[in-house]
C-alpha cells in the first residue's frame, strides 16, 4: 500500500497498528496464492490447461498482475491524450 | 392464441395497465403477482409452438418455446420480479407501466418464432425502455433519453429494412438460424440491429449514455433487457459467425479501459455491462455447445449481478443524491447492508469461486481454449482481471471507504434491500449449485467448473489484481471528467457538420449552386414555358376555337335538314334513288 492510500486510511480513523495487520494479512495471503497456484498442481498432477503457457509456474498471478498493471497504465495514457474531456464538453 | 398457452409478454404488457386503477397496498400487491405470474408461466411451459396466427399472409409465430428461450424468460422473469421490488416504493405509475411493457415486449422478443412479431416487440422494447430515462425529467435526462429513442430508432429501422430484404429474397418472415444467407446485404443490416442492441462498438455508445440518467429504479431494468435479448436473437440466427469472436473479445477490453477513466459511478458500471457482454458475443461467435452454453449461462448470470451492482449504486444515489465517485467516501459507516451486498455482486462479476460469475464465464473462457484461440483467451482473461480492478476494488474503495467526507447516508427503504437480498442470494446459489443453472442451458453440459488449476489461477489472478490496484492506487483516483466515445458522432459531430452546412455550404448553395441553376435551369425552363403557353392560347386555342365554330355553323345546317319528319326523310331518300338512277343511266 501507498503512502498516500494509509494517509487516507488514518484520516478514516483507523489506527495504524490496525493498518499495518490488515497489509501484513495482505501481503501473506498474496504469498500462499501463489504458492497454492505452484504448488498443488506439482502435488495432484492434475492439468486440463487449454495452452502451454497456462502451465507455467504462478501463470495466473503474473497474468492477474501484468493485465491490471497494463490496463490502468494504457487506458490512463489514452484517457489523458485523447478521450478525457472537462465535464462540460458537450454543454457547451 | 389459444388457452393452452398464455403469453407471459401480453400478461406484463396488458397487466401494466391496471396498476394505475389500483391504490394502495392492493397496487403494491398486484406489482408483485404480475412478475410472479409470468415466472410461474414460463416455468409451467412445454417446449412446443404455440401462438401461430396468419397476417398478409404470413405465419406468425408468437410463442417458440423450446430450451433456449425458456431459460432466457426464466431469468427475465425473475428479474422483472426484483426490479418490480425493488421499485416498490416508487410513487410514479408511469415507470411502472413503462418498466413492465419492456420486460413483457423483452419476452415477446424471447418468444418470437417469426420476424414480424419479433420487430413489433423490438419497438416497443425501445420505446417503453426510453421512458424509464425520460421520467427521470431532469434536462440531462431528457437529452439522454431523446437520444437513446433516436438511436434505438436507428437500430430498428435496420431491423426493418434487413427483414423485408430477407422476406423479399426467400418469400419467408422465419427466424432462424441466418448462417445460410451469410454476408449478404439482409444478413448485414439484421446482424447490424443486433449489434446495436447488444451495445457491440461502435454501435454501443448509447449504453453508457442513456444508462445512468435513468430514473434510479429504471436503471435497473435497462440493465438486464436490452442487451441480453440481442444476446438470445444472436444466439438464434448468428451463432458461429467468425466477425463476433474478435467483436466481443474487443468489446470485452474496450469497456474495461473506459472503466478506469470513469468518474460517474453508474456510467462506470454500464461500461462493464459492454464489457461483460462482450463475452456472450464472443461466446456466440465460437458458436460450439460449450460456447452457446456459456453465452446462455453467463447472461443469466449476468443479468442478475449486473441487477445488484445497479441496485447498490442506485441506493448511494437515492440517499446521498451523489453520483460522482469523486465526491463520495466513507459510506460504509452508514450503509453496511448495501456495502456487504454490493460486494456479492462485485465478486459475483469478478468470477470468484462460489458466486455466479465463475460458474458461468469461465464456460466461455474455456471454450475459447477448447478452441485453440489463444488471442481470444488472452484478452477475455484480461478483461476479467480489469473487471475485478473497478467492480470489485476502485468502485468499492472510492464510494464505501477513500477519503471520508462526511456524507450523511442512510440504508435505503426496506423493500429496496430485500431485492438487493434476493439477487445476492440468487449470485451465491448459482456459485454454489452451478448445476441448478446448467440443467436447463440449451446444450447438455458437460463442463466442471470447480477443478483445481481454475480455482487456483482465479485466485491468483484476483489477488494479484488486488496488489496491482493498491501499487498504483495514487493513480486511480477519480477525476471529474467524461469520456469521448462514439456517441461523439451524433453529439458534437453532427453539430460540427451543421456549421459546415450552414456555413460554407450555404455559401456555395447560394453563391454557386444557386447562380448555375438560375442561369442554366431557371430562366431556360421558364423561357420555354413562356413559349408554350403563347404558343397554347394563340396557336392551339385559336385552332380549336375555330374548330368548334365551324362545327358549330355545319350543325346549324344540319339541323334544317334533320327536321324529325318521315315525309321528308321520305322525300330525300327517293331524291336520292332519283339521282342515282339518272347517274346509271346517263354516265354510262
Amino acid at each position: 500500500m501507498t503512502a498516500r492510500d494509509a494517509k487516507t486510511r488514518s484520516s478514516g480513523g483507523h489506527r495504524p497498528p490496525l493498518q499495518l495487520r490488515i497489509k501484513r494479512l495482505f501481503y501473506a495471503g498474496l504469498a500462499l496464492v501463489a504458492l497454492a497456484e505452484i504448488v498443488l498442481p506439482l502435488i495432484f498432477r492434475s492439468s486440463e490447461s487449454h495452452f502451454s503457457f497456462e502451465d507455467f509456474p504462478a501463470w495466473g498471478s503474473i497474468y492477474g498482475f501484468a493485465s491490471c498493471v497494463a490496463i490502468i497504465v494504457v487506458s490512463k495514457v489514452i484517457g489523458k491524450f485523447w478521450l478525457m474531456r472537462r465535464e462540460d464538453y458537450y454543454d457547451s | 392464441m389459444t388457452l393452452e398457452w398464455l403469453h407471459p409478454g401480453l400478461l406484463l404488457i396488458v397487466g401494466a395497465w391496471v396498476l394505475p386503477l389500483l391504490k394502495g397496498n392492493v397496487k403494491r400487491a398486484a406489482m408483485l403477482v404480475l412478475p410472479a405470474a409470468a415466472l410461474i408461466d414460463c416455468f409451467v411451459m412445454r417446449p412446443g409452438t404455440y401462438g401461430v396466427t396468419s397476417f398478409l399472409g404470413q405465419q406468425v409465430v408468437f410463442g417458440r418455446v423450446d430450451r433456449l428461450s425458456l431459460v432466457f424468460s426464466y431469468v427475465f422473469s425473475i428479474m422483472a420480479f426484483i426490479g418490480m421490488l425493488y421499485a416498490l416504493h416508487v410513487k410514479d405509475d408511469s415507470q411502472h407501466v413503462a418498466a413492465l411493457t419492456y420486460v413483457g415486449s423483452a419476452l415477446g422478443v424471447t418468444f418470437a418464432g417469426d420476424f414480424l412479431s419479433l420487430y413489433v416487440f423490438w419497438e416497443l422494447m425501445a420505446i417503453s425502455s426510453s421512458l424509464l430515462v425520460l421520467l427521470r425529467r431532469e434536462t440531462s435526462a431528457v437529452a439522454a433519453g431523446f437520444r437513446y429513442l433516436l438511436v434505438h430508432i436507428f437500430g430498428g429501422l435496420l431491423l426493418l429494412a434487413g427483414i423485408v430484404l430477407h422476406w423479399s429474397q426467400t418469400g419467408s418472415l422465419a427466424f432462424g438460424d441466418m448462417g445460410a444467407y451469410s454476408g449478404g446485404p439482409a444478413w448485414a443490416l439484421i446482424l447490424a440491429a443486433f449489434l446495436l442492441n447488444a451495445a457491440v462498438p461502435p454501435l454501443g455508445a448509447w449504453l453508457p449514455d442513456a444508462y445512468p440518467e435513468a430514473t434510479v429504479t429504471g436503471a435497473v431494468f435497462m440493465t438486464a433487457f436490452t442487451t441480453k435479448s440481442a444476446v438470445y436473437v444472436l444466439l438464434r440466427g448468428f451463432a458461429g459467425t467468425e466477425l463476433l469472436v474478435w467483436l466481443g473479445a474487443v468489446m470485452a477490453v474496450y469497456g474495461v479501459v473506459y472503466a478506469v477513466l470513469e468518474n460517474d459511478a453508474r456510467r462506470l458500471l454500464a461500461y462493464h455491462i459492454v464489457s461483460q457482454v462482450g463475452y456472450m458475443v464472443c461466446g456466440v461467435g465460437i458458436g460450439s455447445a460449450l460456447a452457446a452454453n456459456g453465452a446462455t449461462a453467463h447472461a443469466f448470470a449476468h443479468i442478475l449481478y449486473k441487477a445488484l451492482l445497479f441496485m447498490g449504486a442506485g441506493a448511494v444515489l437515492q440517499t446521498t443524491g451523489l453520483r460522482k465517485l469523486s465526491e463520495m467516501g466513507g459510506l460504509y459507516k452508514t450503509m453496511p447492508i448495501t456495502l456487504g451486498l454490493y460486494m456479492v455482486g462485485a465478486f459475483a462479476i469478478s468470477a470468484v469461486p462460489l458466486f455466479s460469475g465463475f460458474v458461468s464465464k469461465s464456460m466461455v473462457v474455456a471454450a475459447a481454449g477448447e478452441d485453440h484461440r489463444a488471442a481470444i483467451f488472452l484478452m477475455l482473461t484480461l478483461a476479467s482481471s480489469g473487471t475485478f480492478l473497478h467492480t470489485g476494488l476502485k468502485l468499492p474503495y472510492y464510494m464505501f471507504f477513500g477519503k471520508d467526507r462526511g456524507i450523511s447516508g442512510k440504508e435505503p427503504p426496506g423493500n429496496m434491500l430485500v431485492a438487493m437480498g434476493l439477487a445476492a442470494a440468487a449470485c451465491i446459489l448459482i456459485g454454489v449449485f452451478p448445476g441448478l443453472l446448467y440443467e436447463r442451458l440449451p446444450n447438455p453440459v458437460d463442463f466442471v467448473p470447480y477443478t483445481l488449476q481454475h480455482v487456483t489461477s482465479t485466485l491468483g489472478m484476483l489477488a494479484f489484481t488486488a496488489w496491482g490496484f493498491f501499487l498504483l492506487l495514487k493513480h486511480l483516483d477519480p477525476v471529474p471528467t467524461i469520456s469521448l466515445d462514439t456517441d461523439w458522432f451524433y453529439r458534437r459531430g453532427a453539430s460540427a457538420l451543421g456549421t459546415l452546412v450552414r456555413g460554407p455550404l450555404a455559401r456555395l448553395e447560394y453563391g454557386f449552386v444557386g447562380e448555375i441553376y438560375e442561369f442554366v435551369v431557371r430562366r431556360p425552363v421558364l423561357g420555354a414555358a413562356n413559349f408554350f403557353r403563347d404558343l397554347d392560347s394563340y396557336v392551339v386555342d385559336s385552332a380549336i376555337v375555330g374548330v368548334g365554330r365551324s362545327t358549330q355553323s355545319l350543325s346549324q345546317v344540319l339541323r334544317t335538314v334533320v327536321s324529325g319528319n318521315a315525309q321528308h326523310y321520305g322525300l330525300i331518300m327517293a331524291a336520292g334513288i332519283l339521282v342515282l338512277l339518272a347517274a346509271a343511266i346517263f354516265v354510262k
